[in-house]
């Protein structure tokens, strides 16, 4: 098993107040890796902090190490030398509720391709399209790429943002409850997906579903309060009444 | 009895609410009855033939086309000074200052917004005066002085109305534009502006109505009641609120007050307009 994220001693407090303590974590490569817990015990927190997106919230201060493997090297996130941007770029991030900017289908892909890595207009438009393959969408929004993306469905902009976040070329995709606000048969769609990218990314998904977790997951872990994460064996989680008698306990 | 209150309550509401647009028709119905009939192309022009005002620039003695163009003027030259300053102060405020630095900004913009405008105009006068005795011997109040000290007046609605418009951002939209690799910058060019702009088009349309109704200010700063067409930035001109002020303050004639009147309609229609120019200018700034 080849770890793909190291996470030593991580703590995160927003204005002065722990949220994450001292917590430290090996995420192996593939996946999926899931991580679950209850609500407000740090897991969207956690997330953030392998991309280093809690700077932008205000208040926000973080200390410990995190070491993401992109390509054949160990990447140190907060490192001086590291450049941000370009780790957000490989270290994608798919939301929990669809975050679709106020822009046309195409645009959506396009507008980060283009600023942020000044990809030319033609190269931009064959990214979307290969991305919009991947996730699936391409059939349903080829004939309408310039319209509003709020005009597609849940599911439909769930998977335009894991399509965006696919353009930039990531190496590791963070994905927080992708599922959580989608129906049934939206949210079947995008396990499939995530069944199909294990081979090509890391996957690490925050889900509220032990069911889902039981389906899909590689390996799993338990966050509890920020402070104690534990990693639960396969035979433990893939037997339903083993796991929810884990989960009990937390809940 | 709730019912009763409930009742009351809304009927209030509804008188409130109705009360605006009653008195919005009321002002413009008495404008139009008292000017309406005076809205004639002499008004505009006086004795010389439109054409030749229009197209050869002849002189207009008796009209109100200079103070027209003197208005115009004035508001699109603190337009092109105010709306690039305000914004990117206000977008300073919002997303680069912090701590002290903010704080301090902010004191300092209050107290901008506080100062009554005649004191912009007598701070402008008193600029003239300094300037005459120090390193410019020649300096005179003039259409680029009215232009500037408006410019100062203004600022702080731009300011303000931007940095809320920035601030009253949901955090998922800066989240969503940092998680793609957007640099600081480019999250505030591409994502936070054109997301704001409603609210700093709000500001713009403050600025523009405040800058050409304001009184005050140009009275100390360079209009006059007789300077024709203006000339340059460094030349004397007419407004229409200083034109209006002047022929209601020194009418000698019914005649001369009704023009006052068709003036007040006709800075009110190009109030109008000038607002209209900027929610297209708007349109042009929405996310593409
Ligand atoms: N931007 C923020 N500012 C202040 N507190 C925050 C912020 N984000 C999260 N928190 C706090 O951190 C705790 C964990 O939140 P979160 O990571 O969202 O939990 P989870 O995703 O497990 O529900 C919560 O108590 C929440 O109040
Ligand atoms: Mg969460």
């Amino acid at each position: 098993m080849k770890a793909a994220i190291r996470v030593e001693k991580l703590s995160v407090s927003f204005a002065g107040k722990h949220v994450i303590r001292h917590l430290s974590l090996e995420i192996a490569s593939g996946g999926p890796t899931f991580l679950v817990g209850r609500s407000g015990s740090g897991k969207t927190t956690l997330l953030r902090a392998l991309n280093r997106l809690n700077e932008c919230l205000p208040g926000c201060a973080t200390s410990g190490q995190v070491e993401l493997r992109l390509g054949e090297q160990w990447v140190d996130a907060y490192a001086a030398t590291t450049n941000v941007e370009n780790l957000r770029r490989r270290v994608g991030m798919v939301f929990q509720s669809p975050n679709v900017l106020p822009l046309s289908i195409l645009r959506n892909i396009e507008m980060p391709l283009k600023v942020a890595l000044s990809l030319p207009a033609d190269e931009a438009e064959a990214r979307a399209e290969q991305a919009l393959r991947e996730v699936h969408l391409w059939d349903e929004v080829k004939d309408r790429l310039s319209q509003a993306a709020s005009t597609l469905s849940g599911g439909q902009q769930q998977r335009l943002c894991l399509a965006r976040t696919l353009a930039l070329r990531p190496q590791i995709l963070l994905l927080d409850e992708p599922t959580a606000s989608l129906d049934f048969k939206a949210a079947q769609r995008i396990e499939d997906l995530l069944l199909e990218l294990k081979s090509r990314y890391t996957l690490l998904v925050v889900s509220h579903s032990l069911g889902q977790a039981r389906r899909i997951a590689e390996s799993l872990f338990v966050l509890h309060d920020g402070e104690r994460i534990e990693a639960l064996s396969k035979d433990v989680f893939q037997d339903r009444d083993a796991l929810f008698s884990v989960m009990d306990e937390l809940i | 009895m709730a019912d009763r209150q409930e009742k009351l309550s809304v009927a209030f509401a509804w008188l409130s609410a109705l009360l605006v647009p009653a008195l919005l028709a009321m002002v413009t119905g008495f404008l139009l009855r008292r000017g309406l009939p005076s809205l004639q192309v002499a008004l505009w022009f006086g004795d010389t033939p439109p054409l030749a005002a229009l197209l050869h620039g002849a002189p207009v003695f008796d009209g109100i086309w200079p103070a027209c163009l003197g208005t115009l003027y004035l508001v699109a030259l603190v337009a092109l000074m105010a709306v690039p300053l305000g914004v990117a102060s206000g977008i300073f405020l919002a997303e680069y200052a912090g701590g002290r630095t903010k704080l301090a900004f902010s004191f300092c913009i209050e107290l901008l917004a506080g100062i009554p405008s005649i004191l912009m105009g007598l701070f402008g006068f008193a600029l003239i005066l300094f300037l005459r005795r120090s390193f410019a011997p020649e300096a005179n109040t003039c259409l680029l002085l009215s232009a500037f000290c408006l410019t100062l007046l203004v600022l702080p609605y731009l300011i303000s109305s931007t940095r809320l418009a920035i601030e009253s951002l949901p955090d998922a939209l800066r989240l969503t534009g940092a998680s793609l690799g957007l640099s600081h910058w480019q999250l505030i060019r591409r994502i936070l502006l054109p997301a704001s702009a409603p609210g700093i088009f709000s500001g713009v349309i403050l600025a523009i109505g405040r800058a050409a109704e304001d009184t005050a200010v140009i009275l100390m700063t360079g209009v006059v009641a007789n300077a024709g067409t203006p000339g340059s930035l460094t030349a004397k001109y007419e407004a229409l609120p200083f034109h209006i002020y002047y022929l209601a303050a020194e009418y000698q004639s019914p005649a001369e007050l009704a023009q006052a009147f068709a003036t007040a309609l006709v800075l009110l229609a190009l109030t109008g307009l000038l607002l209209l120019a900027a929610r297209r200018l708007q349109a042009g700034l929405e996310i593409k």
